[in-house]
């Protein structure tokens, strides 16, 4: 057996960032500001998502309240911290995949929007907040616990309904993941600096979106080769 | 349902077999990219054991490469990741192959059982050490007397004897009788323990006990640097390389020292998955690694437990066990006839130990 020099994950587990530096909250700024901007889009994009799907709008109006109850719980968190958040930079951040939505909802495209938020969205933010936990203040911890649990029933409510309409939607999703992939990547790498200060890394973040969009590829009912393929398209950055 | 865990023997192969796979992107990636590349379930087969049982195997690669050992996060990641892929996919036992078994153990990654909203089943895993320990000591009882060594008088030195599959093979060799063990390992103290343990064996280091054996079971891993002095050795000399990776017929080719890949079982007929190919094996389609056996053998056994593992908690009794289910589902130890020439080495293997 090949011997490894083996360090100690639970102290490299415990080590937490100290979140009283400028260098935190300045990093939080941005990170937050994405996050509450991030829930706002949700909440926009749910209500959006229902002028298309008159028959579940009531369903969507459900989704988009639980993201503005989670937006108030990240404003809060900042405020925990005495830290305002940069929403100027968070508004930049999101606009070219905010671009893509508004481009298929001008089109009546309800499978790329759904695609865009309740499969890559919530999958960035799922696989985001996993990460955070463990490296959160107390405060932000408990609040980014109970989201979580949120946010996986909306990935779940675009899963069952591209499941249900896999057959006539896999070209438009197909069509989709390749818009709109590389945005995610795109963004994942424009807040690793950032991310790293808060003891995010960068790997991390991108092998766990990654898991969680094929979790979500796989419950749609894509099989294993399609899914890699469709993956394979955020590795390259 | 059963489950291998396994990866590309090099970063090159891993690309290699990406754009097989006609996953251009990841075979154009360099290696960061390939740090946060998310496990892959890569084939479902079926396997029918001799006794007429079919069950279903599933093989994940855990996008691991070997160049990623220097970095322990990326490393272990890789590991849970597709542990988690396993349990999730509803798998009843996964076999952890080659340096993933190595991985979890070295950084004790069992006090990690959370991985995000999953918690990992261990009863779910093997590091399929049982059955790699029962196949190598097979190798050892029939190869010997065919080079015309006779065990009962042999010396025989186990390099790594105090790891989980060294102290495993000097426990069945002792209890089995041969004529004395060599005990050789880095560290002293659990060297003296396994000794005091086995009320036998002497302690040496690998350079005063390599000259004086007619076996030599390896269960480390050789470093690079390692010179052997051929001309010192026993001839015959049967030497069976069963860590990993497997690099040993290199460094002391051919004149009557005889190197077998140790930890091989071949299948009785032939399986329906094309994992083994990049593995390098004589014979792909019924070749593999002896503990990705181990996970075929509990599935047709319907033994649904952690069975390899811990570290040194592999018992003789097991060991029976599962061997006897090793032959009655077709499976046999690889033998000197069907090893590969000593002057055929590249290096690294795929998968497991």
């Amino acid at each position: 057996m090949a011997t490894l020099e083996a360090p100690d994950l639970c102290a490299a587990a415990a080590n937490l960032p100290d979140f009283t530096t400028e260098a935190y909250k300045d990093a939080y700024s941005r990170i937050n500001a994405i996050v509450i901007e991030g829930e706002q889009e949700a909440h926009d994009n749910y209500i959006s998502i229902g002028t298309l799907l008159p028959d579940q709008a009531d369903e969507l109006t459900k989704l988009a309240r639980m993201e503005l109850k989670h937006m108030k719980g990240f404003t809060a968190c900042a405020n925990n911290l005495g830290v305002t958040a940069d929403m100027p930079f968070a508004k930049e951040f999101f606009s070219p995949l905010h671009g893509n939505f508004q481009k298929a909802l001008a089109e009546g495209k309800v499978v790329t929007c759904l695609l865009i938020q309740a499969i890559l969205i919530e999958a960035f933010a799922i696989s985001a907040y996993h990460i955070y936990i463990p490296v959160a203040d107390p405060f932000a911890r408990k609040i980014t616990e109970g989201v979580v649990k949120d946010e996986y029933t909306h990935l779940n409510y675009g899963e069952v309904w591209l499941k249900a309409n896999l057959e006539s939607c896999r070209e438009e999703l197909e069509q989709a993941n390749r818009d709109n992939l590389p945005l995610i990547r795109r963004m994942l790498d424009q807040v690793a600096n950032d991310a790293a200060v808060l003891h995010m890394d960068k790997e991390d973040l991108i092998e766990d979106f990654l898991i969680a969009y094929q979790e979500a590829l796989t419950e749609i009912g894509f099989s294993t080769r399609e899914i890699a393929r469709m993956a394979a398209a955020a590795l390259v950055g | 349902m059963f489950g291998l865990i396994g990866h590309s023997s090099s970063f090159a192969q891993a690309q290699e077999k990406a754009r097989d796979l006609g996953l251009e992107e990841m075979a154009e990636a360099d290696l960061l990219s390939w740090c946060s590349a998310p496990p892959q379930l890569l084939e479902t087969f079926e396997v029918t054991s001799k006794t007429g049982k079919t069950i279903q195997g599933t093989y994940i690669d855990s996008c691991f490469v070997p160049e990623m050992l220097s970095r322990f996060k990326t490393a272990t990641r890789k590991v849970q990741n597709a542990m988690e892929l396993a349990q999730k996919n509803g798998i009843n036992v996964t076999a952890l192959g080659g340096f993933t078994s190595i991985i979890f153990e070295n950084y004790d990654l069992s006090k990690f059982q959370q991985i995000r909203n999953t918690t990992l089943e261990w009863e779910r895993f093997t590091t399929g050490n049982t059955h790699t320990a029962w196949v190598i000591c097979q190798q050892v009882e029939t190869e010997a007397p065919r080079l015309g060594i006779d065990l009962k008088r042999a010396t025989v030195a186990v390099v790594g004897a105090t790891g989980d599959i060294g102290s495993a093979v000097c426990r069945w060799l002792q209890r089995r009788g041969v004529g004395e063990l060599l005990l050789v390992a880095r560290r002293p103290q659990p060297l003296i323990d396994l000794q005091q343990s086995l009320g036998e064996g002497r302690i040496l280091a690998l350079e005063e006990a390599l000259p004086e054996a007619d076996v030599v079971v390896w269960v480390a891993s050789l470093p690079q640097s390692l010179e052997i002095d051929t001309a010192s050795l026993k001839k015959p000399c049967l030497m069976i390389d069963g860590g990993y990776p497997k690099n040993l017929d290199a460094k002391v080719a051919g004149h009557g020292v005889h190197v077998l890949k140790g930890g091989i079982v071949e299948f009785w007929q032939d399986i329906g998955w094309q994992m083994m190919e990049v593995a390098e094996m004589e014979n792909p389609k019924r070749q593999l690694f002896a503990c990705f056996a181990e996970a075929m053998l509990l599935e047709f056994e319907g033994i649904h437990t952690n069975f390899s593992w811990g570290r040194n908690n592999i018992s003789l009794a097991n060991m029976e066990l599962i061997g006897e289910a090793s032959l009655r589902h077709g499976f046999r130890a690889i033998g000197l006839g069907s090893a590969r020439s000593s002057s055929d080495n590249s290096g690294l293997e795929l998968a497991a130990a």
